[in-house]
């Protein structure tokens, strides 16, 4: 066996994944091979390095937390517009809904003639030999349905009308620079609950912080957005800011109030380079007091840091 | 069902006895036909170990809930696909890894440097962090530290796949066999992104081993 493939014959016999064949040949290979016997005890170390990762167990509080928002999931599930299809056809859990929902549209269509579907509730009257609305069979099959709130039969006619909520998925394309665009980013930024989404969002805004409400968004960001990976990544597009007072007053909220130390020390770094009056006592309050080491080392080191450049 | 699978994600004994199977299937019968206490209850089965897989690849408590419950909801949603001749714990699995999967290419682009958060009034995250005393030496501190920077940026400079792999066996002890069934791939295709990701680690933090 050459040394090329003895690469990943050493890398699974490090996890035990070899036959004893395998490793017998292994063996033979590194007693005649000083350099896959070096390759060997550096996998070695590699491994206890990796060992040496703190292990992550799942606390009995993150276990009740989950529990109870798995809890809160299946009830919505079941309350839902799936919930309700399937309890409507005696569907158990787990059923396809939206099978259930386009034979429900399909029914309709086969027993009324006269049905509508209206981005408006329909007055009283107004029943299946009224005209046909806006959207036609074809659009129906582009929209989602999000909620149905009413299924109501019609002895006299046989026709059943059903109030729902629909919703197209619509695709916008265009420069960073149209305000329409601008206009749905910065919704996503404040209002959308993936924070994929928002980090992708921010991503693209960063480059856009001469804009005043860009710039008001970031900020917003860095202070309330509930997930550290999103406020880590906006406190590097802070960075490229323009400096001014909503920036300073920004950051030493969140070195004072954030609670990931990796946002803390990013702010941190940021303000060391901007060290004035209002910043320092912030920052030897926090090398004093705050709860991780590693901010109150960094905070130490940056008031110290300051102190050389004036001397 | 897979002892060997068992065994090493879910470290339980390695012989499953068949009054436990038979009862998990009547569960996920039950469940199937609309029982929610049935379902919770495979829930409980399944859930400390669903739960240790994803935190290893979530920066906080948040994300670690998040996947928690769309993995849960996936497997709910689906349960009616389920056919009892298939091994419950692989189809579970496997929704859980994609689910995994899903979020390492999400996440992929950011920063990866984020010591866990120390809000004394959220869950615990890690349990098991090696005591530090930085009063006493705050430098091996600093430089325990930077090392596990070190790991967890090599870890993020993985490619998606060979990240969940390299912690699948690495981390969680599966066998490449398992590992290749929860992706839905061969035990070839996990072999090589196993060396893939060995090689990149090696050269990534040979200062530090």
């Amino acid at each position: 066996m050459n040394c090329k493939a003895m690469e990943e014959k050493l890398v699974l016999d490090l996890y035990g994944e070899l036959t004893a064949e395998e490793r017998a040949a292994v063996e033979a290979h590194l007693k005649g091979c000083p350099q896959c016997a070096a390759t060997a005890a550096e996998l070695g170390r590699l491994r206890a390095a990796l060992d040496a990762r703190p292990r992550r167990e799942p606390s009995p509080e993150l276990l009740v937390h989950c529990r109870a928002d798995l809890e809160e999931a299946l009830d919505r599930e079941a309350s839902g517009w799936r919930g309700l299809i399937r309890s409507w056809l005696g569907m158990a859990p787990g059923q396809p809904a939206l099978r259930a929902a386009s034979a429900l549209a399909v029914l309709v269509l086969g027993v009324s003639l006269g049905w509508t579907l209206r981005p408006q509730l329909a007055g009283p009257g107004a029943g299946s030999n009224g005209p046909m609305g806006a959207w036609t069979g074809a659009d129906l099959s582009g929209m989602r349905i999000s909620g149905i709130s009413q299924v109501t039969p019609d002895p006299q006619t046989g026709a059943v009308r059903i109030t729902l909520d629909a919703e197209r998925r619509l695709t916008l394309q265009g420069s960073l620079d149209d305000p329409r665009i601008q206009q749905v980013l910065l919704y996503a930024v404040k209002n959308y609950d993936n924070a994929g989404i928002r980090h992708d969002t921010l991503e693209l805004l960063r480059n856009r912080t001469d804009n005043p409400t860009v710039r008001e968004a970031l900020l917003y960001a860095l202070r309330h957005d509930p997930n550290p990976g999103v406020r880590l990544g906006v406190v590097e597009a802070v960075r490229g800011m323009a400096w001014g007072p909503d920036v300073r007053r920004t950051l030493l909220e969140a070195l004072e109030r954030d609670d990931n130390p990796g946002v803390r020390v990013a702010a941190i770094d940021i303000l060391t380079e901007h060290a004035d009056e209002q910043v320092l006592p912030a920052l030897e309050q926090l090398a004093r007091e705050d709860r991780n080491p590693y901010v109150r080392l960094k905070c130490t080191n940056a008031v110290r840091q300051r102190a050389q450049e004036e001397f | 069902m897979d002892s060997t699978c068992l065994e090493l994600i879910g470290r339980v004994p390695a012989a499953t006895p068949q009054d436990e199977l038979g009862h998990e299937h009547a569960l996920i019968l039950q469940a199937q036909r609309g029982d929610r206490a049935a379902f919770e209850e495979l829930v409980r089965l399944y859930e400390s170990n669903v739960l240790r897989l994803t935190l290893q690849f979530v920066r906080s408590p948040e994300e670690a809930r998040d996947l928690y419950q769309e993995a849960f909801l996936k497997i709910y949603r689906s349960l009616h696909r389920f056919r009892l001749q298939a091994r419950f714990s692989t189809w579970v699995y496997r929704i859980v890894v994609n689910v995994c999967l899903d979020h390492l290419r999400r996440t992929r682009h950011r920063r990866e440097v984020q010591p866990g958060s120390d809000n004394p009034n959220e869950p615990e995250f890690f349990q098991a962090l090696p005591e530090e005393r930085p009063e006493l030496n705050p430098e091996r501190a600093l430089r325990s530290r930077e090392i596990a920077q070190r790991l967890e940026q090599a870890l993020g400079r993985l490619s998606p796949r060979e990240r969940l792999v390299f912690e699948l066996r690495h981390y969680q002890g599966l066998k490449l066999r398992a590992i290749g069934e929860y992706c839905g791939t061969s035990e070839e295709t996990a072999k090589n992104c196993l060396f893939r990701a060995t090689q990149k680690l090696r050269q990534e933090l040979k200062e530090i081993v």
